[in-house]
């Protein structure tokens, strides 16, 4: 990417954010949804932390690491390549076709759409969780440990940013394929923040190999606390998650470009 | 010819649902996936433990998976067919919604009525499977179903009202898409979608007591586990009408109120 291709992306993100300013109360709101969504999950989490203690053979200090790691890579997906959630709206009001006229990618026009003003709320309350679940955490963190966490939340982001594209793919050529895409944020939001160790053998195999969601964080925090043995998996494919997020995200672009290039609009 | 009206109104949002097969498949997908995963997590949970919070395993699923079949009580898609409150105001057309014989307010409730019985085709359909799958139990006794309906009733009809709220507001804020978001949250969370409430801390329990949420999904699916026995019902029947009279005085006067807000263009 070019500079003047990052200045043009700097100069519309300034003038989205000043549009969402426009709806003040819409704009605090919007905040606060992120906020709120994010604290439901915790709330949700330390619940069942509560209840039901040594959830999975897991300590709790542990447990808390899946959400926190979860949340960062949300909230890094929501404020970067969020717009692919969606976009099947953008395609049933046709504003898809006009993309398809202007001389900028048009994966990049999408995710310049609007400016994602509940990210503040989601980061907000995702920072905080991980700042606390670390300084629970009973682990020593190495310079190792934590690249591995980085590279794992932005093996999330990408991972998630890679399930969405395949969803817009979809609604490509059915626009109301997008409602997958909302069973999918549910989806993430109930099984991604706890052990998956829990669910029966096979229910946790399908969120393993039918919908990747234990590669998001349950797999990188099982690596780092010690329980990379105990997740059904290999081994070696609970660590590999952050590559897999590069992989699932690149195959992701390839079908989207794909898709694109069959893509028929109204007017055929 | 009020009924022919009020069944053409009705059927707007099922028909457009039936005519997006896509949308239909991913609903059955979702809601069985949702199902199978709920209740393993339940009993996954409760494999190493006993009765908590009041609840035994065999509770704590069927609440769960009630929980989930109810969610599709109300989930079409008014947004694909461009007729929500915010969509109208936002292009301009609600001035059609004061111009035709039927009133606004009717039209609506109309039109929620026929998502409200379409959506309770699925989970009933849903329900009846589980049953006979063995997922979710049958009510204690026919007592027990009979007061779990009307609550159920009384429950949907507070949510209607909720939501109705939130739309309203469109006519003094034009958006209300991140209120509606708020609102969902809070009625997954509030509601027992998420966790039944007897898990949650004391003063988590109080303060959704004060708050119309639980009426509309804790309280009916708390009656059919039997996590609130028989002899409580006509309390919390009695606190879900109380909502149900000040919601319905509140968006009347709201309705009232949103009316002067629409101006035709010219005045």
């Amino acid at each position: 990417m070019s500079w003047r291709a990052l200045r043009i992306m700097w100069r519309i993100t300034r003038l989205n954010f000043r549009a969402q300013l426009e709806y003040r109360a819409e704009f605090l709101m919007d905040i606060a949804i992120g906020a709120i969504w994010q604290v439901s999950v915790i709330v949700f989490a330390t619940v069942l932390l509560t209840r039901f203690t040594g959830m999975g053979g897991w300590d709790s200090s542990d447990v808390l690491l899946i959400p926190a790691t979860r949340m960062l890579a949300h909230g890094l997906f929501v404020l970067f390549l969020g717009r692919m959630h969606g976009l099947g709206r953008s395609i049933q009001e046709g504003r898809i076709d006009a993309y398809l006229l202007r001389p900028l990618p048009v994966y990049r026009q999408v995710q310049l759409e609007f400016f994602p003003t509940n990210a503040i709320g989601d980061l907000t309350v995702a920072v905080g969780l991980t700042v606390g679940a670390l300084g629970r955490s009973h682990l020593d963190w190495t310079a190792g440990r934590i690249a591995y966490l980085v590279a794992a939340i932005v093996g999330g982001m990408l991972l998630e940013a890679a399930l969405f594209t395949v969803v817009a793919c979809g609604s490509l050529r059915f626009p109301a394929a997008d409602y997958w895409g909302r069973w999918l944020e549910e989806l993430l939001g109930t099984f991604g923040s706890y052990p998956l160790n829990v669910l029966p053998r096979a229910v946790g195999g399908f969120l393993t190999y039918g919908l990747p969601l234990a590669f998001v964080a349950y797999f990188p925090a099982a690596v780092l606390t010690g329980h990379g043995h105990t997740t059904g998996a290999p081994y070696w494919l609970a660590a590999a998650s952050p590559l897999l997020g590069v992989g699932a995200y690149l195959g992701a672009r390839l079908l989207w470009r794909w898709s694109l290039g069959h893509y028929t609009g109204v007017n055929g | 010819m009020t009924v022919l009206h009020a069944w053409r109104a009705g059927r707007v949002t099922p028909l457009g649902e039936l005519y997006a097969p896509p949308r239909m498949t991913a609903a059955l997908l979702r809601l069985t996936v949702q199902v199978v995963l709920v209740a393993s997590l339940w009993r996954g949970l409760y494999a190493q433990s006993g009765t908590t919070a009041g609840l035994g395993r065999e509770q704590a699923v069927t609440y769960a998976v009630m929980a989930v079949l109810a969610s599709r009580l109300r989930e079409l898609d008014q947004y694909a067919g461009r007729d929500t409150v915010q969509q109208h105001m936002h292009y301009g057309t609600i001035v059609y919604w004061y111009l035709r014989p039927l009133p606004p307010q009717h039209y609506y409730a109309l039109r929620a009525l026929g998502e409200q019985l379409y959506g309770l085709a699925w989970a009933l359909a849903g329900y009846l499977v589980c049953l006979v799958a063995g997922v979710v139990e049958p009510p204690g006794s026919a007592a027990v179903a009979g007061v779990f309906a009307l609550s159920l009733l009384l429950g949907q009809w507070v949510l209607h009202y909720v939501m109705l709220v939130i739309d309203q507001l469109c006519f003094w804020t034009l958006r209300n898409g991140a209120a509606l978001m708020i609102l969902l949250f809070a009625q997954n969370l509030l509601s027992g979608v998420f966790a039944p409430l007897w898990y949650f801390p004391d003063w988590f329990v109080t303060l959704s007591s004060f708050l119309p949420f639980q009426a509309t999904l804790s309280v009916p699916l708390s009656l059919y586990v039997g996590r609130i026995p028989l002899s409580d019902a006509p309390f919390q029947l009695g606190v879900q009408a109380g909502w149900l009279a000040v919601l319905a005085l509140l968006t009347r006067l709201l309705w009232r109120r949103a009316a002067r807000r629409v101006i035709a263009q010219g005045g």
